[in-house]
């Protein structure tokens, strides 16, 4: 047998114990390769427990670690990292817990959490400079403004309140369900990936911004359909309120890039 | 060809999340450091952050656990894209990984996968050794691994494969003591049998690390690096020493721990030991 085969078949019984094993080997070579199935699954599911810390309290011990092998058979790691063994943990978590929707919304809240904690390293602008470049704007300038933002600010809408289960307590179950649905913001503060909840009108603006649309088209569907002027200037005040909030946060590279 | 590396003796730890503020807040006594090649193969955030506050105390190694050497489907070109951008960044003493494989094309096993010890596998490794080495502009390091298989189809021994590997390709050796003993229980050959079949000059590096002994029923050893080095692996270590010239040829040793990971105390309590230890058979020579 040629080594490529070799490795894919070798492999392919790590996956799955199931799978043939080759030509020749016995049970000797059963013992062994149960010990590098039992790493392999046992690697993946630790790496899962620890992006997952808060999905594991929440859901308990014992149903995470099923969800956990669940996820591990159904969802090979083709990665080099085992960092990236979370990757689709919230769809599994979306199946797994059909029942309790809220724990793929946490998965999803960790899972990029955890990539903000890795995102590369970016030089938002300041107020100051902000307030520089816009000194002189009229008002054709804001409308036609284009806003560069970081890479790696994640956001989402959520029908759970995800800040309750963040910060609950052992042995707590607080009201969670939302009346409407909210908006998540995640993105890295110096070394600490931070998240917030926010109006839903908030994660409508950025994703407009993040698909190459202006401030001016931001400020127009912030108004609504049909609106009347005082609609309208309570949008651009909105929107204003807005952008002083993302300078500040950090979430602005650029004006104009 | 492969650039030569430069002996470097001491002895030193593997940096671990659980000891971050000790080489952060304190003066650890350590030569070197030796960091997880990919835990550090990121873009930003802290990770790289304390690497390069550790780095300005310590000399460091970059050490691989995914390049997948011996993979026959060949080496992932982005890894090794990423692995280059770590090497400049630290400007390690070297860079190593293991003799084993991780992937196939479809899927990694996050584990350090056996290789069949044959003529065509001594021909993938090699062919990938070159490329991982051009790479990177610098000959690198690779350990011998612990296993819990050996193939119907092999032809050499462990050390005769690794001994040719070094040959032709003009790569050094990261000595793993531990694993050693681990594969030469576990198949059965003698450890001491295994060094004296070594190219010994090519060793620059030694591991020292703790396994799990053979559970009931099951009769293997597993390296798991969770305990502390057992008293036949410090005695296989002195061996080594004995073995290797380190009065002319300098090999840096490190206690090696991945798992139930203690206070840096008693880890450097276990790095005294391999100190008195290399240091007694020195004196003796």
């Amino acid at each position: 047998m040629e080594l490529s085969d070799l490795q894919s078949a070798f492999m392919a019984n790590i996956l799955d114990d199931a799978s043939a094993l080759p030509a020749g080997w016995g049970t000797r070579h059963e013992a062994g390769l149960s010990i590098y199935r039992g790493n392999y699954r046992n690697a993946v599911i630790e790496a899962l427990r620890d992006s997952f810390t808060k999905t594991r309290e929440w859901t308990g011990e014992a149903p995470f670690k099923q969800a956990a092998i669940n996820h591990v058979i159904a969802k090979p790691t083709a990665s080099w990292t085992i960092d990236d063994a979370g990757e689709g943990f919230d769809a599994t978590c979306e199946g797994f817990f059909s029942n309790a929707p809220e724990v793929a919304e946490l998965a999803w809240l960790e899972w990029v959490m955890l990539a903000a904690s890795s995102a590369p390293e970016t030089q938002p602008i300041s107020l100051t400079q902000f307030g520089e470049i816009t000194s002189a704007f009229a008002e054709e300038d804001w409308l036609q403004l284009r806003i560069g933002l970081i890479p790696d600010l994640h956001m989402r809408f959520v029908s759970h309140d995800l800040h309750a289960i963040w910060t609950v307590e052992a042995g707590e179950r607080p009201a969670i369900d939302l009346e409407e649905q909210r908006g998540v913001l995640v993105w890295r503060e110096d070394e600490r990936p931070i998240f917030q909840m926010v109006e839903p009108d908030e994660i409508v603006a950025l994703q407009m911004l993040q698909s190459g649309k202006g401030y001016g088209e931001v400020c127009l569907a912030l108004a609504g359909d049909d609106p009347t002027p005082d609609d309208a200037q309570a949008a651009a005040m909105r929107a204003g309120g807005l952008l002083g909030r993302w300078v500040q946060e950090g979430f602005v590279l650029g004006l104009n890039p | 060809m492969a650039h030569s590396i430069k002996p470097f003796g001491g002895f030193g730890l593997g940096l671990r999340r659980q000891h971050f503020a000790d080489f952060l807040d304190g003066d650890v006594p350590v030569d070197f450091v030796e960091v997880i090649s990919e835990n550090y193969m990121v873009e930003g955030g802290r990770m790289l952050r304390v690497l390069d506050q550790v780095r300005e105390k310590h000399p460091v190694i970059i050490h691989g656990v995914s390049m997948s050497i011996g993979s026959a489907h060949g080496l992932d070109t982005d890894y090794l894209a990423k692995l280059k951008r770590l090497e400049q960044r630290v400007d390690p003493l070297w860079v190593s990984d293991h003799l084993c494989w991780t992937r196939t094309s479809a899927h990694n096993s996050h584990d350090l996968l056996p290789l069949p010890l044959t003529a065509e596998a001594l021909d993938v490794v090699c062919g990938n050794i070159d490329q991982a080495q051009h790479a990177l502009g610098r000959a690198m390091l690779f350990e011998n691994p612990s296993s819990y298989l050996t193939f119907p189809e092999d032809e050499l021994t462990e050390w005769e494969f690794l001994t040719e590997m070094t040959r032709r390709t003009g790569c050094y050796l990261l000595l793993d003591v531990n694993n050693i003993y681990v594969s030469a229980q576990n198949h059965g050959f003698s450890a001491r049998e295994y060094l004296a079949g070594l190219s010994l000059d090519r060793v620059r590096q030694i591991h020292l690390a703790g396994h799990t002994p053979p559970q009931e029923g099951s009769g293997i050893r597993i390296d798991t690096h969770d305990h502390d080095v057992c008293d036949e692996v410090w005695e296989l270590y002195a061996e080594v020493c004995r073995m290797l010239d380190t009065a002319k040829t300098p090999v840096a040793t490190m206690i090696e721990r991945d798992g139930n990971i203690p206070p840096i105390a008693e880890v450097l309590t276990e790095l005294d030991n391999a100190r008195g230890i290399a240091g007694e058979v020195l004196e003796l020579a």
